[in-house]
């Protein structure tokens, strides 16, 4: 891998953010919005004493988490659907980058971007509602990097996918996280899940982190099983991902789909 | 020499080479395409196509639509992987050094866009990073000025008229100084004074740094100008090739004395299917 085609990416993809206003929307105000809806509905049930001591911290954490992975996970996909959207990716492709390091400079700016949505999620709970979710910060981090694997597993596969079947299936992009907030126990406990439902819940990566994050926001430390389960299903999901992805590049390849996407 | 007398001067000089020397040149391929083939489904885009390219050499790969041509270039980029066949570039094989070789080639079609919202400017940056171009500004200030579309700079893509994107594509091309060219229609959207500007440009790269073209166009007139080698394609098979002048003699079955691949080209479209092998 070479960080000077690394670096073109970044620069790419930096350029796009600037003078997009869907993406500057996407990565600032859509968690800035989901934060203050949830905020007045907390305010709301913590005045009539409908919610149980410590549940506004659990949901608006679970808010901001959820609302950073969801965006790395959405922000990857669709960050290579501008490229087949621009037709670019034939300039690209013929250049000596590599899909590795393609996707290394995707990965790069879509961090950011989501960190950057994060914050300004984070911030916005604290000015208006007084959720100081900083202090915790050293106890979440372990999660909030389960949570980026995870969304960079779950990415990975979709734009394989997208490579492979095209665009007639790029609403996955934004779709596929939705389908696995459920089972992710965001909002809820798993052992409130049907019973039916929590072994699919367990081998989320995002429940295990879920679990772990209320647990250290209620003050009662580390999960170090939940911390265990969520890096090794992470793990899992990685090595499933990558050849998964080079499977379905290559037969886009032999296909010849990577030069009619669009 | 001044480049339009160039343009003429060696195309003069191309159309008296014969086939023999050519095929005694093999050894020194730039390009070298074996056996390629192609199949999508049953479909056989590509067959049994081999050829090769001189060093310095302005090639033609020609063929009414649905020859084969894009999937053969698209195959020489690796961006489509042969069915069977190779494809060595530099005397290396594609499938193993791909990155070796594209840092040496460049590729340009008016089929591929760029990123609509960035600027010119930014676009060539791009591709200058890739291609770890030194002293990118000035490179790319320089190319704008050679396509004559400085002006250009800072407004986005999306707001350029196709002819202004074909050249934006053909700044692309000629970033990295590449050793070998791949070019698909790239006068298809240009004005006839643009044309004419650009055939002068590829000439006088061709002659001043020896960069290697392998050129498509359906501009019959153009190819006869530009090119010392014809390769002609129908329906995925390798029709003829050599100089303007033999391409025509072997497909007319004529003797001719003036190099006719419109009318070639017209002869083999007039043909029913099963005729043309």
């Amino acid at each position: 891998m070479k960080s000077h085609r690394i670096e073109a990416i970044i620069l790419r993809h930096t350029c796009e953010a600037r003078h997009n206003l869907n993406r500057i929307a996407e990565m600032v105000y859509w968690p800035v919005q989901n934060i203050v809806v949830w905020g007045f509905f907390t305010v709301y049930l913590a005045r009539d004493n409908h919610l149980r001591p410590g549940a506004v911290s659990f949901l608006l954490g679970a808010a901001i988490l959820w609302g950073m992975f969801y965006a790395f996970q959405r922000d990857l996909a669709t960050g290579f659907l501008e490229e087949l959207w621009s037709r670019n990716i034939i300039n690209l492709f013929s250049t000596p980058l590599s899909i590795s390091e393609y996707l290394t400079g995707l990965i790069i700016v879509n961090l950011l971007k989501a960190l950057l949505g994060m914050i300004a999620a984070a911030l916005t709970a604290w000015v208006c509602y007084a959720y100081n979710i900083f202090p915790k910060s050293l106890a979440l981090i372990p999660f909030m990097l389960n949570l980026a694997l995870f969304a960079l597993a779950i990415g990975v596969i979709i734009i394989g996918l997208i490579v492979r079947y095209t665009t007639r299936i790029q609403t996955l992009a934004w779709s596929f996280a939705g389908l696995l907030m459920p089972f992710s126990c965001v909002f809820y406990p798993l052992n409130s899940l049907p019973k039916l439902l929590r072994p699919f819940a367990w081998v989320l990566p995002t429940t295990h982190a879920f679990e772990g994050m209320r647990q250290a926001i209620q003050g009662g430390g580390f999960s170090t099983l939940h911390f265990a389960w969520a890096i090794t299903l992470n793990a899992l999901y990685f090595l499933l991902a990558i050849p998964i992805f080079r499977m379905m590049f290559e037969s886009a390849r032999s296909r010849g789909l990577l030069v009619k996407l669009e | 020499m001044r480049v339009p007398a160039l343009v003429g001067a060696l195309s003069r000089t191309r159309t008296s080479a014969s086939l023999t020397d050519h095929l005694c040149m093999r050894d020194s391929a730039l390009v070298e395409v074996q056996h390629l083939t192609k199949l999508f489904g049953n479909f056989k885009a590509v067959d049994d196509v081999s050829f090769f390219v001189r060093a310095s050499e302005i090639v033609g790969l020609l063929g009414p639509s649905g020859a084969g041509k894009t999937t053969t270039i698209h195959m020489m980029l690796g961006l489509i992987s042969p069915t069977a066949g190779s494809v060595r570039i530099f005397g290396k094989r594609l499938e193993e050094n791909r990155e070796q070789i594209l840092q040496k080639v460049s590729f340009t079609a008016p089929y591929v866009l760029f990123p609509t919202r960035l600027t010119v400017f930014e676009n060539l940056l791009v591709f200058a990073r890739l291609y770890r171009v030194n002293h990118p500004s000035s490179k790319i200030r320089e190319l704008l000025r050679m396509f004559a579309i400085e002006h250009l700079k800072n407004k986005p893509v999306s707001r350029l008229s196709s002819g202004e994107n074909t050249r934006v594509g053909l700044c692309k091309a000629f970033m990295s100084d590449p050793k070998l060219l791949l070019m698909d229609e790239p006068t298809a959207y240009l004005d006839p004074q643009l044309a004419l500007h650009v055939k002068e440009i590829l000439l006088n790269m061709q002659y001043r740094s020896g960069t290697t073209i392998l050129y498509t166009s359906h501009n019959m007139a153009e190819v006869e100008e530009m090119c010392s080698r014809i390769i002609f394609l129908n329906r995925g098979r390798v029709l003829a090739t050599g100089t303007p002048i033999e391409v025509t003699q072997t497909i007319l079955k004529e003797n001719r004395t003036e190099p006719a691949l419109r009318e070639v080209f017209l002869h083999l479209a007039r043909r029913q299917p099963n005729e043309v092998a």
